[in-house]
């Protein structure tokens, strides 16, 4: 560390050691935490397997509740994993000069939390084992699947989301990759030899490679946006009250965002303690989240108004069922959704002390999570538990299995990322670096303003 | 393109600049001389990209390609094994758009990335490449092809007149 309280404009070979932490040599505490996740996660696998050889009995699953925690969750892991790749994305294209420290750690977040979320409907299905029924290829049964059911758009477009983030997640890292292969020794060297493919940082490979960063950018946000109407689709496409909506696509998108911005807060707040990245995240990063954030969960309140408006008025009484069991059974849900998504992140994130202080944005964010999780679950459950015969109500909650495999589900994801911050570059130094080359400090009147210089505008905007 | 190269380091872009004029005028065409750095440089403000960019021909073409696919599988699906369901159409148009789309976009993101790999010129493994691990130190590395020993003489002049560090002819590609 160059103990400044700033990156290192002139010292790149400081600002690397500062931007690498997580990747130096595991430590006994690091080992203690993987050491815990994995065991966390082995107990929700052993659940599931659990579940697997006793059936499906063992959840709280029952007539006419058939989906319960378990696609709550998954709607929820997905919808956490839209914002890390869509923000990155747009971040990107906008140009934004605050973007470099977060870009990363967002689009693993999307990379793992899509890898979580994706394997719920598999822990769903009951005989697991014959999950392969949805794989589209000829077979002797000539079981083709029926992509006629959303849940095969989501079998598609979750693995055009899950594969393009990938891409947008190495592609941005190649050139880190080769910065850590020029400064690391050992069987490392060797690992960022091969995953950076040779790039040395030539003009025309920066060029290629930033025209290509803007069209994966171009076409990733479109695929996200996809990704959750569909994920909406699958409930709004049945004939069930409370999901049979047209607005549900763009509202699931919007929860999406709310819900990943919020993931992204967190993440980003414990890579700063971590890896005492204070430096690079600042609270210029988490102000504009939490002016996002702030902006989400408006938007957030005025679709969820739009959808109870319309129902309230029409009182078709299937609809309006659904509704008033918000104010019985599962008013302490209602009251979680609304409060953690609404009535208390709003006001807080109007006032800039909040987006400024990270302990409290944080905790906005843990409440936007709760909130988000709230609302997943009074989706999906709500509406099949007063779905319209009253002689077939049922109140579903999860048995000790399903909270199980959700805690395995969790302790997954971090153990995905912490493993993944040790290998890998965390923090988009290649692009942290080059913000700073396009950085000088500026004398304006009485004060000194940072000032940053745009290379396409002047120069490549004449050669396209 | 394989041959000589000659390399020098420079500490800044002004002194780097000032090597690429003077390489300029020996003369050496533009498209001899590049540079290595950690940090992309501003077109022309020392060597200059002059091969054309072709990546959205090819994302365009991996999207027709997706979607083809993806009006394949869908019809594909639908035509070889029906499922005859009362009242719904065999070949439903909403979903094959749907699947379509989403394979399209699959199409252009591999399209791109298989055309970013290629274009960057990466993944040539055996090839021996013109690299100087200096440049993470914030250092630049000004490479340029010559043809024969008078010219890279030259031009190892005008690289050290400029400013230039440990200024060597190497084997290698660009």
């Amino acid at each position: 560390m160059n103990g400044s309280d700033h990156l290192s404009r002139t010292d790149p070979g400081a600002l690397y050691r500062e931007l690498s932490r997580s990747n130096l040599p595991a430590t006994r505490r690091w080992y203690a935490v993987t050491g815990l996740l994995l065991l966390v996660t082995l107990w929700g696998v052993g659940c599931f397997v659990y579940m697997m050889m006793t059936g499906m009995g063992v959840t709280g699953l029952n007539r006419p509740v058939m989906w319960g925690a378990l696609i709550a969750s998954f709607v929820f892991w997905i919808g956490l994993s839209h914002s890390g790749t869509l923000i990155s994305a747009i971040l990107r294209l906008t140009n934004a000069t605050w973007r470099a420290p977060i870009l990363r750690g967002a689009e693993a977040m999307t990379v793992f939390a899509l890898m979580v979320g994706g394997l719920f409907p598999l822990i769903h299905i009951g005989r697991n084992w014959r999950f392969y029924y949805m794989l589209p290829y000829p077979n002797s049964r000539q079981l083709w699947p029926n992509l006629r059911s959303p849940l095969m758009w989501d079998a598609v477009a979750i693995n055009t989301y899950l594969i393009g983030s990938l891409t947008f997640l190495y592609f941005g890292m190649i050139p880190d990759l080769a910065i850590a292969r020029d400064h690391a020794t050992g069987w490392r060297k060797k690992f960022y030899t091969v995953l950076a493919l040779g790039f040395r940082g030539s003009h025309n490979e920066w060029r290629r490679y930033h025209v290509a960063s803007t069209i994966f950018a171009i076409l990733i946000i479109p695929v996200a946006v996809s990704v959750h109407s569909i994920v909406g689709w699958d409930f709004a496409m049945a004939k069930v009250p409370g999901w049979h909506s047209t607005i549900f696509a763009p509202y699931f998108v919007t929860g999406a965002i709310f819900s990943g911005l919020a993931g992204v807060v967190l993440v980003m707040a414990v890579l700063r303690k971590v890896y005492r990245l204070e430096n690079a995240l600042t609270t210029v990063q988490f102000e504009n989240l939490g002016k996002l954030l702030c902006t989400m969960s408006l938007l957030w309140g005025y679709f969820y108004f739009s959808e109870f408006l319309t129902v309230w008025y029409n009182r078709n009484p299937e609809e309006w069922e659904v509704y008033r069991s918000y104010g019985g059974h599962f008013l302490p849900l209602w009251l979680s959704m609304v409060v953690c998504n609404f009535v208390v992140p709003f006001p807080l994130l109007c006032m800039r002390r909040v987006r400024r202080s990270i302990p409290a944005l944080c905790f906005v964010s843990f409440l936007v999570i709760v909130g988000m999780y709230a609302e997943r679950f009074l989706i999906v459950v709500t509406s099949l538990a007063r779905r319209n015969d009253p002689f077939i109500w049922h109140n579903y909650f999860p048995t000790w299995v399903e909270f199980s495999i959700l805690a395995g589900a969790l302790a997954m994801f971090l153990l995905l990322y912490a493993v993944f911050a040790k290998l890998f570059p965390i923090m988009a130094v290649s692009d942290i670096q080059e913000r700073l080359f396009q950085a000088t400090d500026r004398v304006v009147g009485g004060t000194t303003v940072e000032s940053i210089a745009r290379p396409e505008a002047s120069v490549e905007g004449g050669h396209g | 393109m394989s041959g000589v190269v000659v390399v020098g380091l420079f500490d800044g872009i002004g002194k780097a600049a000032a090597a690429g004029n003077a390489l300029r005028a020996l003369p050496l065409d533009e498209d001899r001389i590049t540079t290595l750095s950690s940090v992309p440089l501003p077109d022309g403000s020392v060597s200059r990209d002059t091969r054309p960019i072709r990546f959205p021909r090819v994302t365009l073409v991996g999207w027709f390609a997706g979607a083809l696919a993806g009006l394949a599988l869908a019809l594909g699906t639908y035509l070889l094994y029906p499922l005859i369901t009362g009242g719904k159409a065999i070949v439903s148009v909403p979903p094959t758009l749907i699947i379509t789309y989403e394979v399209a976009m699959l199409g252009a993101l591999v399209g791109t990335l298989i055309a970013g790999f290629r274009e960057m010129g990466l993944c040539r493994f055996r090839t021996r490449l013109i690299h100087d691990p200096r440049i993470q130190e914030g250092k630049i590395l000004l490479c340029a092809r010559v043809s024969g020993d008078e010219q890279a003489r030259r031009a190892m002049d005008a690289m050290k007149s400029a400013g230039g560090i440990d200024v060597r002819p190497e084997e290698g590609e660009l």
